[in-house]
């Protein structure tokens, strides 16, 4: 239904969306998650033109949307789009709201529209404000009537632009019960959302967007139970992740140990915590691989921390030949990284210029 | 890192302040190459010291071993409880003599 081809949007000063692609069929739910500013607003807005995109191809049921030939107003016919500041047009009630598009925009008649205005406001459960103005409704009433709007246009798909993220909490559930509604209707929708209990119980796939594209795209399960890429866990387990990285002999180790601080005092680690995580990048990176380390080489460190059960996980990747320095290493700086860690492992590394990477997690207490 | 030295006859007393790392260790290190010859007792004061490298403890067993050698006693005191981590994991609590 919808197809998506090396899609491309550059700013003059970023690239929100460097290459994505995507097959969407017919009466799927797709949610979109992901970090702020990784383009999630953009993919929306290039699907129904509210952007053109740089390069790349919007199929719709076939029809290219991004040949300049192709009609604006049939497209937009056959998508709403649901944005998180409701839209309604404040002079006007509800009901008008909902009529003016299918009266002046698909020639309906006033009676036709209106009758069928009323039962989406029953749908959402809006039907005796549909004489109310906008500022009288709730935030959550706003933006049913707004779903409700959309709706009234038929089209075939909906996007949703983070439709609970004005509202107040308390507000949150109606609105998402509505689209939860909508999608057991068979309704294909797309929606951008940081509400992850419920993109896990609507969707059909998540989307998971980073570094303009998508990064990973998955059942809901897949992403939120076994995420396979290191971006998706990090976001879905919402750590707070520390990277360093040695490229020279010259490196600022005073500077990457008060950043090591910094970050523990940040994320309210504690001080024992700190002096560990600080102990395990020196009697590693610095005692053990540096000396190791020839001309070109890179010693990736990463922290991971879990402010819910405190887990601290380190990673340590670098370059070069196959060295392990728990088998290897001087003997003080393992006995004391072991000491330190409730587990530690080496291996391959997976990512590239990467070839060894030990892994840890700290003891806790 | 500080290190404070304090001098009473042949009795030796160092007190570290700051940290005790790979940087910092070959300051100790010259110290103890330097001035530990006609010491008949060594004190190290870690009250000050937040925390301990291996490189730390490598120049602290190369002053236990030269005291080891003169036949003279060398204490560790005050060590707080980062550094008494480490003295516990890698067995330096055997080999020093900790109060
Ligand atoms: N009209 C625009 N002009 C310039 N930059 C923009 C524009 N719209 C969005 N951006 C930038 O593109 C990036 C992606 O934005 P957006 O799609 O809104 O991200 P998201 O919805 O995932 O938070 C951001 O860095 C944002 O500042
Ligand atoms: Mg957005």
């Amino acid at each position: 239904m919808i197809s998506i081809r090396h899609l491309r949007k550059e700013y003059p000063n970023v690239t929100p969306l460097k290459d994505v692609s995507a097959e969407i069929g017919q009466g799927e739910v797709i949610s979109i998650i992901g970090p702020s500013g990784t383009g999630k607003s953009t993919l929306l807005r290039c699907l129904n033109l509210l952007e053109t995109p740089t390069s790349g191809e919007i199929f719709i049921d076939g029809q290219a949307i991004t040949d300049p030939k192709c009609k604006v107003h049939l497209l937009r016919r056959k998508m709403g789009m649901v944005f998180q500041s409701f839209n309604l047009f404040n002079h006007m009630n509800i009901i008008e709201n909902i009529m003016t598009g299918p009266v002046s925009l698909l020639g309906h008649s006033r009676q036709d529209a209106c009758d069928r205005g009323m039962e989406l406001l029953q749908m959402v459960g809006l039907r005796d404000k549909a004489l109310a103005f906008p500022d009288e409704l709730s935030g959550g009433q706003k933006q049913r009537a707004a779903i409700a709007r959309t709706l009234a246009m038929d089209p075939e798909i909906v996007l949703f632009d983070e439709p609970t993220s004005a509202l107040d909490p308390t507000m949150v559930g109606e609105v998402l019960s509505v689209i939860r509604n909508l999608a057991r209707q068979g309704l294909t929708m797309m929606i951008v959302t940081h509400e992850m209990k419920f993109a896990r119980d609507v969707s059909t796939r998540v989307f998971y967007m980073d570094q303009g594209e998508i990064y990973e795209d998955g059942t809901p399960e897949q992403i939120f139970d076994n995420p396979r890429r290191e971006r998706t866990r990090q976001f879905i387990q919402r750590l707070k992740v520390f990277e360093t990285v040695i490229d020279s002999h010259g490196y600022d180790f005073i500077g990457i140990n008060s950043q090591i601080e910094q970050f523990g005092r940040k994320h309210e680690m504690g001080q024992k915590t700190i002096c560990r995580m600080q102990s395990i990048f020196e009697e590693l990176c610095i005692q053990a691989l540096l000396p190791r380390m020839e001309k070109e080489f890179q010693i990736h460190t990463m922290v991971e921390y879990n402010e819910e059960n405190n887990d601290t996980r380190i990673s340590i990747r670098y370059t070069g030949p196959a060295f392990d320095p728990l088998a290897e290493g001087d003997d003080l700086s393992i006995l004391l990284v072991k000491g330190l860690c409730e587990e530690i492992s080496y291996g391959k590394a997976h990512t590239q210029p990467f070839t060894n990477e030990l892994t840890m997690k700290l003891r806790l207490e | 890192m500080t290190i404070t030295k304090n001098k009473e006859g042949t009795r030796m007393t160092l007190a570290l302040e700051g940290r005790l790392d790979t940087t910092t260790a070959p300051q100790l290190e010259a110290e103890v190459k330097t001035s530990l010859y006609d010491v008949t007792e060594l004190v190290l004061d870690l009250e000050m010291l937040e925390y301990i490298s291996s490189a730390g403890l490598r120049v602290i067993l190369a002053a236990q071993k030269q005291m080891n050698k003169q036949n003279s006693p060398m204490v560790v005191m005050n060590a707080n409880e980062t550094v008494m981590e480490v003295f516990e994991l890698t067995g330096f609590t055997d080999i020093l003599t900790i109060q």
